[in-house]
């Protein structure tokens, strides 16, 4: 997948080259191949701080403790650690809808499951200093309390809404 | 930048003592995790940052400001909404692409609903979802997640971007 993206992504880029360089000949494609050195490097120390700090937060939460935590709980309670254990879940896709899968499986709500998930993708603790790193504080700092209420309330609207019928027949029955 | 370049310094010292204090040699493990995962992701930081420049460069910025911009209202913050969506990857990829937007003169409405979208919106990871957490799930995660985008974008614009 990642391997994927890169090649996605330099397919795109080298489009753009010839872009740049039908619009404004070599001249405008140095300048944007320089303009992206020069992002880069205005951010490579925190890049490099930021991979730190998110793999330590691997190596200090186990997804294992997460588990844990979240097996059965439910209601409200289940819908605020549903969301808490998303924040702080390191890695992407391919590490948490896995976890989830276990949730689901373990009896755990649809509110539980849809806070987790949601809370992964806008809380996201590990994420957070990437965000600082490339976007800048003032639009980081805006776009997390914006949506910081957000993950509950999508729980809760899952719950409320969907609480009841929806997870039957789904794959967490399969183990029941 | 530099402050924040020394508060994630100073996060990852005081992370680096605590798995210390865990022991098992945690906090080599965890540096070495990060280690890992940046050596791995430098191919993808190098497209996206090079993206990223050759947006920079190409976008005109008067066609952002005009469609993306403080003075173009909801369409704005709904077009940002939708093209986070479509944007492919994890945050290596978007975040360089969306600052380069952001810098080209989008509103700070439209960049929060273009990260809230790309976050909640993401149509890369719809089949993986689909797969592993069935139909069902994935339905009420969309029905769920559908206003947030735009509602973020609209709340970040009149309570810190300056109104409409």
């Amino acid at each position: 997948m990642q391997k994927k993206t890169t090649i996605a992504l330099a397919v795109a880029a080298a489009i753009l080259g010839v872009v740049a360089y039908i619009q404004g000949g070599w001249s405008l494609v140095w300048a944007g191949i320089g303009r992206g050195a020069g992002i880069m490097t205005s951010v490579a120390l925190l890049i490099l701080a930021a991979f730190t700090v998110a793999g330590l937060i691997q190596a200090v939460i186990s997804e294992k403790t997460i588990a844990r935590w979240l097996g059965r709980e439910s209601g409200l309670r289940g819908i605020l650690i549903g969301g808490l254990a998303g924040a702080l879940i390191p890695g992407g896709p391919y590490v948490y809808y896995p976890i989830a899968v276990s949730f689901l499986k373990a009896g755990a709500d649809i509110g539980t499951i849809i806070s987790f998930v949601t809370a992964k993708n806008l809380w996201a603790v590990s994420r957070l200093p990437l965000e600082f790193a490339l976007l800048g504080p003032k639009l980081t700092v805006t776009r997390f309390l914006v949506t910081l209420l957000f993950p509950p309330l999508m729980g809760l609207a899952a719950q409320v809404l969907f609480g009841n019928t929806l997870l039957i027949g789904e794959r967490g029955k399969e183990s029941s | 930048m530099s402050g924040i370049t020394f508060l994630l310094a100073l996060v990852a010292t005081g992370l680096f003592l605590y798995a210390y204090t865990r022991g098992g040699n945690l906090h080599w493990k965890g540096v070495r995790t990060g280690g890992r995962m940046l050596v791995g992701m430098f191919p993808l930081l190098l497209a996206a940052f090079v993206l990223a420049g050759f947006l920079e460069v190409l976008i005109p910025p008067e066609l952002v400001r005009t469609w993306l911009g403080d003075d173009a209202g909801w369409r704005a913050i709904l077009m940002g909404s939708f093209a986070g969506a479509l944007i492919p990857g994890g945050p290596y990829v978007s975040f360089p692409i969306m600052a380069s937007v952001f810098r080209a003169g989008a509103s700070l409405g439209t960049a929060v609903s273009f990260i809230t979208g790309w976050a909640l919106w993401n149509t890369g990871i719809l089949s993986f979802e689909l797969a592993l957490m069935g139909p069902r799930f994935t339905l009420v995660r969309v029905v769920v997640t559908s206003i947030f985008p735009p509602l973020a974008g609209f709340l970040a614009q009149l309570l810190v971007g300056g109104g409409f």
